[in-house]
């Protein structure tokens, strides 16, 4: 049994190389550990105070979000908020202001879990993982990082630093909308992702949505570009709305059953598209869009 | 508000849980203490046959197991005595226990359960509340003909305790009726769920046991161990810490026996402490599922003239304290309505579920939700607006309620009109919003209750009473009435409370009554010290005593101000001969007579000091969804006098919220196997100060002759019961039906307003 404070990201390879598991905020290892999920790691490695891994910094390449950012920081920070909006949405329904401030963006995109939050967001802006080990590193797309519920393709022994996100361009807005029965405290019951380009005229230009907590993994909706492009925003949502309940492969457990989560899946696809479409034309929608736009439990 | 001048002053027990310095039962750690753990069924209903403990005895770190066969053998429970503290052949819920352990530590205690070898032959599973009333049905006890039930409590197969209200020729009145409307409605359990889970922890020193245990009722857990390890009472001592609330959770007697018998046999002190799971699943106190049919039939000019109704209520495997939940339940589909004939039957039936108790205003919000559902239904049916329908069906002064009782002075009216004209009942809303209305009642609880007053030679107060805090203020509120009789301020008196060896007999934080009985013991007690300071005073001014008035610290000779002499000195004084001590007790509120019929007679159908209320709740429906938000709630309360408004709106604030919860996302989702699926706080949803809605309170005061000081009645538990029915009834504006099933969660919503059932 062994806890290493590593400073560097180096520093936390060797120890990830050794068997060690990473430890950042602890919103999901501790839990789960306490609720008998998974036990604690017998060798853990803290990397919350690896200061490479913070910070949103935009490069040519467009925005690099370190692994470290905390949603509190997300949902605030003026570049994800002006540009990737979605993200912050995601990042100010996550638990209660506590799991915020320690839970991170890079704990979230590793544990996996079909229903968190920041998942559908990046998945439609396009992110792609930056893993690094002791061996070097690689950028994967999320697609190819998913595995399954709880489940990634990355090795043991390597640590996600940052998400690498495409640059924003003009007339473009995201939204991130969730399924929730309470305003605090809250897992995404069924939850969609939406990022909208519009044209001169005012028709979608482009197009992706992405939807939580209905499949084995964030779902990317297929066919949803072709079909939208060319709509007016008003009339991309319920086209939206049909493809991702079509799609959708949700499960009946204690929140929801399968049937209610197919039906509310479309719901916030839609919502997520109108609400995207109306950044990307400009309109300030504050951040969250399920409390300015009274989605759910608003 | 009839006593207090400064509505605000400072809890005693404030600053203790605010800043963390206040001790908790789980807090206490006695030298050499062991860790206590149980061993659960695990199983809803099994036939035990084979119990093995030898190899969880034999490890080491373990000090004692204890199984059935280690304890008198003792069947015990008030009203209808029906469980044991330890499984004995039989186990009937998943939580019940079959063998406890105390060990060093929680790893080898937890070790040790496991390792105990328990076998099982599976019997039928009883989850259905008809067809366990079914003939024939498989029985959750087989030899319930032989528990020795008191009063007039009836039973029948798996049925513990049967009720009914019946008053007038119900066919007769119903077949005057131009409308008859029936309605069923279903409501799941679901929790208390104080924060604090339990803890106990049991300390022997000869044949004296000390019991330090997060009880809303120390002396009744002190009767459950006196009754089940058969001690007298003089050899159990039973603290309470603070205690982290209860909401009804903690009443009765639970796990005090099983912690001081793991004790004994140890000879160590031993400490339980709960996991939430285990707080969820284990203790007998839980909201009761229940089944409502309602039938009324009305005038066409909306005269309500009959009602009948069937109840039945899910008591689980044990009765617990549920003996005299179907009248409480029958009063309340009854409900606060003039009418010329009733029938209501109740029937509190057994099953694999854990037991059900009383948790705040047991029964009430499910039966008021389904009554007050049906009646917005009835008043559909003549094309009456619901807050009109009921001004002219309601209870009032010299008007005789369904049981035959005939209320003095009371405030339903008052409050009806209040909670509506404070809300948005009668503007133009949104279309996806709507004003529900919904009008309850609740009993006070008179019983015994017993406090000392003394005043120490320094000059400060001390309340020594038998009253238990819950959270609730009540206990606070004692020392406004012992300032107010003595002339001194709240803040000079300390209290010493929760402990069965210091103080008289309360019956705790129970029945919202400590205001009503243990106020009328503090306020005796003090009057007899405020004569004794009067005498004191008569000999220093040379007044006679009856001349002397308490007022500002002082005595003075009346009308003559500077004619005084400070309590402060008084008590020096006194300090030195005839100390200044009084007792106080009372003569408990009378129960009135009711001209019903009542089979299975609990003694609820007549009510001391009832309490009246009307919640107007403005929600908003997603309709795409179903989800229901609580925006804003207009509460109006008759709870008699209001000693300490600071404490009277929090109780009401708590009580809505309790209420939210219930209606919308709290409720035990069960297994084919009768187990609960959602015990933990992820999947049962309890509501959070994010969605608290706005809350207006306004009491109509009232003050009763026949119930607490100054005209007080009960409070803490009238709140939680209208607020499900009137979010029902406006989420069955937005929807066009009602929702029939309790909590009314985004799902059923949704599912109800697709016209689909679930």
């Amino acid at each position: 049994m062994s806890f290493t404070i590593a400073t560097t990201v180096d520093e936390a390879l060797v120890a990830l190389d050794a068997g060690a598991r990473p430890i950042a905020g602890g919103t999901d290892l501790v839990v789960g550990a306490r609720h008998g999920k998974a036990a604690l790691p017998a060798d853990l490695v803290a990397i919350d105070r690896i200061d490479e891994l913070g910070g949103v910094e935009l490069d040519s390449a467009g925005v690099r979000v370190g692994a470290l950012m905390s949603h509190a920081e997300l949902m605030t920070d003026p570049v994800i908020v002006g540009s990737y909006t979605a993200i912050a949405d995601a990042s100010a329904l996550v638990g209660s202001p506590s799991t915020r401030h320690v839970g991170t963006l890079g704990g979230n995109v590793m544990n996996g879990s079909p229903a968190m939050d920041t998942g559908a967001p990046l998945t439609v802006l396009r992110a792609a993982a930056e893993l690094r080990s002791v061996t070097g590193s690689r950028t994967v797309s999320l697609d190819e990082l998913w595995a399954g519920p709880g489940r990634t393709t990355a090795n043991p022994g390597e640590l996600l630093v940052a998400l690498h996100l495409p640059p924003a361009w003009d007339r473009c807005g995201s939204a991130y909308v969730r399924l929730e029965y309470r305003r605090a405290m809250e897992i995404a019951v069924v939850g969609a992702a939406a990022a909208v380009t519009l044209a001169a005229d005012g028709t979608v230009a482009s197009v992706a949505v992405a939807l939580a907590a209905v499949a084995p993994t964030i779902l990317s909706v297929d066919g949803v570009n072709e079909a939208l492009v060319g709509r007016t925003a008003a009339a991309a949502g319920p086209v939206a709305a049909a493809l991702a309940s079509e799609q959708a492969a949700p499960i009946s457990d204690l929140r929801a059953s399968d049937r209610y989560r197919r039906h509310c899946i479309g719901v916030m696809a839609k919502r997520a598209v109108d609400a995207a479409a109306r950044r990307a034309d400009g309109e300030s929608i504050a951040v969250p869009v399920n409390r300015s736009l009274g989605i759910g439990a608003a | 508000m009839a006593i207090a001048e400064v509505p605000r002053f400072v809890r005693a027990d404030g600053p203790d849980k605010v800043t963390g310095s206040g001790r908790y039962a789980a807090d206490i750690n006695l030298t050499g203490q062991l860790v206590a753990k149980f061993r659960y069924a695990g199983v809803s209903h099994a036939r035990i046959t084979k119990l093995d403990t030898s190899a969880a005895s034999a490890m080491p770190g373990v000090f004692a197991v204890l199984t059935a066969a280690d304890v008198p053998d003792v069947i015990y429970s008030p009203v209808v005595p029906d469980r044991r503290l330890f499984a004995k052949d039989v186990v009937r819920f998943e939580g019940e226990l079959v063998a406890a352990v105390a060990a060093v530590d929680a790893a080898t205690a937890q070790a040790a359960v496991d390792a105990i070898v328990v076998e099982y032959e599976d019997l039928p599973i009883v989850d259905d509340l008809e067809a366990a009333m079914a003939d024939g049905s498989p029985l959750v006890h087989q030899d319930w003909e032989s528990y020795a039930v008191t009063g007039d409590t009836v039973q029948r197969p798996n049925v513990a305790s049967f009720s009914s209200i019946e008053k007038g020729d119900v066919d007769a009145a119903m077949a005057s009726a131009d409308h008859v409307v029936t309605s069923r409605y279903v409501a799941d359990g679901c929790h208390a769920l104080p924060i604090e889970p339990r803890a106990v922890v049991a300390q022997w020193e000869g044949e004296k046991v000390t019991i330090w245990t997060s009880t809303q009722v120390p002396f009744g857990a002190r009767a459950g161990v006196c009754e089940t390890l058969q001690m007298p009472a003089s050899k159990v001592r039973v603290i309470v810490p603070h205690l982290g609330g209860g909401f009804g959770g903690k009443c009765g007697f639970h796990f005090e026996a099983h912690v001081a018998a793991l004790a004994k046999a140890a000879r160590r002190a031993v400490k339980l402490v709960f996991s939430r799971q285990e707080e969820m699943v284990a203790p007998d106190r839980r909201r009761e599922g229940m089944i409502v049919d309602i039938t009324s039939g009305v005038k066409a000019d909306g005269t309500l003239v009959a009602r009948s109704g069937w109840i039945a209520i899910d008591n689980g495997a044990y009765t617990a304290d549920a003996a005299f939940f179907p009248q409480l339940a029958a009063m309340h589909v009854a409900g606060p309505y003039a009418m010329e004939a009733v029938k209501i039957e109740a029937s509190l039936v057994y099953t694999n579920h854990q037991p059900s108790g009383s948790v705040r205003a047991p029964t009430a919000p499910q039966a008021c939700w389904a009554l007050e559902s049906h009646t917005d239904e009835l008043a559909a049916m003549v094309g009456m607006d619901p807050v009109e329908f009921r001004r002219a069906n309601i209870v009032d002064e010299g008007v005789e309620g369904a049981a035959g009782q005939i209320y003095g002075e009371i405030g339903l009216r008052r409050c009806l009109d209040a909670a509506v004209d404070a809300s948005a009942y009668s503007d133009d809303l949104p279309d996806d919003e709507a004003v529900g209305v919904a009008i309850s009642w609740w009993p006070s609880f008179p019983g015994p209750s017993g406090a000392y007053i003394k005043i120490d030679s320094d000059g400060s107060g001390m309340i020594i009473t038998g009253a238990q805090e819950c959270g609730t203020g009540s206990v606070m509120t004692l020392r406004m009435l012992a300032a107010k009789e003595l002339g001194m301020e709240p803040e000079d008196f300390q209290l010493v409370y929760q402990d069965t060896s210091a103080a008289p007999y309360d019956t705790g934080a129970t029945g919202s009554q400590t205001l009503l009985n243990n106020g009328r013991a503090v306020v005796e007690g003090a009057r007899e010290v405020a004569a004794q300071l009067r005498d004191l005073a008569a000999d220093r001014l040379e007044a006679a005593p009856d001349d002397i008035e308490l007022a500002s610290g002082k005595a003075h000779v009346s009308g003559s101000p500077d004619k005084a002499v400070s309590i402060v000195e008084l008590a020096g004084v006194a300090a030195e001969g005839e100390m200044l001590i009084g007792k106080g007790s009372g003569t408990p509120p009378e129960y009135p007579s009711v001209s019903a019929m009542c089979v299975g007679d609990q003694g609820l159908a007549g009510w001391a000091g009832p309490q009246f209320a009307c919640h107007a709740v403005h929600v908003r429906l997603d309709r795409e969804t179903g989800v229901v938000r609580v925006l804003d709630v207009s509460a109006a309360h008759d709870s008699g006098t209001i000693i300490n408004p600071v404490a009277a709106h929090g109780q009401v604030e708590g009580g809505i919220m309790m209420g939210v919860g219930q209606a919308l996302t709290e409720g035990t989702q069960y297994g084919d196997d009768a187990k609960q699926r959602n015990t933990g706080l992820l999947e049962y949803k309890l509501q959070t100060a994010a969605d608290a809605p706005t809350i207006h309170t306004e009491f109509i005061e009232i003050p009763d002759p026949n119930a607490g000081p100054y005209g007080a009645k009960g409070l803490a538990e009238a709140p939680n019961v209208p607020t499900a029915a009137a979010i029902a009834n406006g989420v069955a504006k937005l929807v066009g039906m009602s929702v029939r099933q309790l909590p009314m969660t985004a799902e059923r919503v949704w599912m109800t307003s697709e016209g689909m059932s679930s």
